[in-house]
């Protein structure tokens, strides 16, 4: 059997939004359980005082790229069927940077206002209400920005096809850059420690 | 460094991962995998008659403008020129292999007769597109039903009926339906369209798939 399973249609439609389902949830339990349903916890991210962000975050990447890279490799993994997100350049920096500054000011991303708010957290409740006012605006006014938006298309560009190396040499590049970032990561974590503690 | 029993469960993560990320410098996970073939299925599938579109429904998603699927047109390029079916790509079937397309992609393949089409069908099949489609008929059916429909004389009622909605997807396309004495004329008669008379219909660009991702 191959994968992508949805793409090879071996199953009803609905057994793949119950697939869905059971891996949300199990994303919203980890997440939660890895500190993300606390904006003091993601905010602390960004004084790099606690880099458990980028360290998860980072974590999630080469697991996923290892597995998707391996399952291909080994035959299981159609890459082709995999779906790969266009590129916009411009418009899709401008829109890292406003959730970045939306990340910084409201303390969670998209995702992580849901995991806080099931644990009963107002500002989660708060700040998913701008989420949908958000949605709104943005629904109200694409006419005026569609042009922007759909601006510098680069069609679906992978890492591998851009530089012209192999794939096999962009895990490893990727997996020895999260190995050295989570190393730098660890040292920065204990100097800011203990220059907090010496100031004490 | 500390001695291996020491190490915590994150560093002994990230050595896995380096071990990974080495050996995969040794792989390869490149669009030329093997693929599967499974004849019998394949001839399932043909058996089936699963395995074409019919003209009007090619038609009919050319006129709604869809563009969730490639045609492609394995004519020689002087033919393709004369005309072609809006929306079409032409590909030489030895181009076919290295042609950019996606294997979820629906590509529906046509020919004049459908000889052409069919080989190049097994073709892409076995190159794992698994959703290739053959126009059934080929071109000279697309001329027949599509551009130049015939309503002969003395039809019933649901005959007349369906060839008026006929009239009108031919003149979208700028053919010519015939009635009456010239219902008997040969198709090859009839001049096809210009391609310029045809509707400019915009040929799906590589935007297909915004439905995914999140």
């Amino acid at each position: 059997m191959n994968a992508p399973f949805y793409k090879y249609g071996y199953f009803g439609d609905e057994l793949y939004l119950i697939a869905a389902f059971a891996i949300g949830i199990a994303f919203g339990f980890f997440l939660e359980r890895a500190g993300f349903g606390s904006a003091k916890k993601l905010t602390a991210q960004f004084y790099f005082t606690d880099m458990a962000v980028f360290k998860v975050m980072f974590s999630a990447i080469v697991t996923a790229m290892l597995g998707v890279f391996y399952l291909s490799w080994f035959g299981v993994v159609d890459l082709d069927l995999v779906f790969v997100n266009p590129t916009y350049l411009v418009p899709q920096m401008t829109g890292g940077l406003l959730l970045g500054m939306g990340f910084i000011i409201g303390g969670y991303c998209p995702g992580t206002s849901l995991v806080a708010l099931s644990t009963g957290k107002v500002d989660a409740l708060v700040f998913l209400a701008g989420i949908v006012a958000g949605i709104f605006v943005f629904g109200e006014a694409y006419p005026a920005i569609e042009g922007f938006a759909s601006s510098t298309a680069l069609g679906t560009v992978t890492l591998h096809e851009a530089l012209g190396v192999s794939m096999g040499l962009v895990v490893f590049a990727v997996v020895l850059m999260a190995v050295l970032g989570f190393w730098g990561a660890s040292v920065v974590e204990r100097r800011l420690a203990e220059k907090a503690g010496g100031a004490v | 460094m500390k001695a291996y029993s020491r190490w915590t469960i994150s560093h002994k993560l990230a050595l896995l991962a380096l071990v990974l990320g080495v050996f995969a410098l040794l792989g390869t996970a490149e669009k030329s995998g093997t693929v599967q073939l499974d004849t019998q299925e394949l001839a399932r599938i043909v058996e089936g008659e699963v395995d074409h579109v019919d003209v009007e429904e090619l038609a009919d998603w050319i006129v709604q403008g869809r563009s969730d699927y490639r045609l492609l047109d394995v004519r020689a390029s002087e033919e393709y020129a004369r005309y072609h079916i809006p929306t079409a790509e032409n590909v030489r079937l030895v181009e076919l292999r290295d042609y950019p397309l996606y294997r979820n992609e629906k590509i529906v393949i046509y020919s004049d007769g459908g000889i052409h089409a069919a080989q190049a069908w097994f073709l892409l099949q076995a190159h794992g597109y698994v959703s290739s489609y053959i126009l059934l008929g080929g071109l000279e059916l697309w001329k027949d039903e599509v551009l130049f429909p015939a309503l002969a004389e003395g039809a019933d009622a649901s005959a007349r009926a369906a060839f008026e909605k006929r009239r009108s997807v031919s003149a979208f396309f700028g053919g010519q339906p015939r009635t009456g004495a010239a219902a008997e004329v040969e198709r090859y008669t009839v001049p096809v369209p210009k391609l310029e008379s045809v509707p400019n219909v915009a040929v799906p660009k590589r935007s297909r798939k915004q439905k995914e991702g999140c």
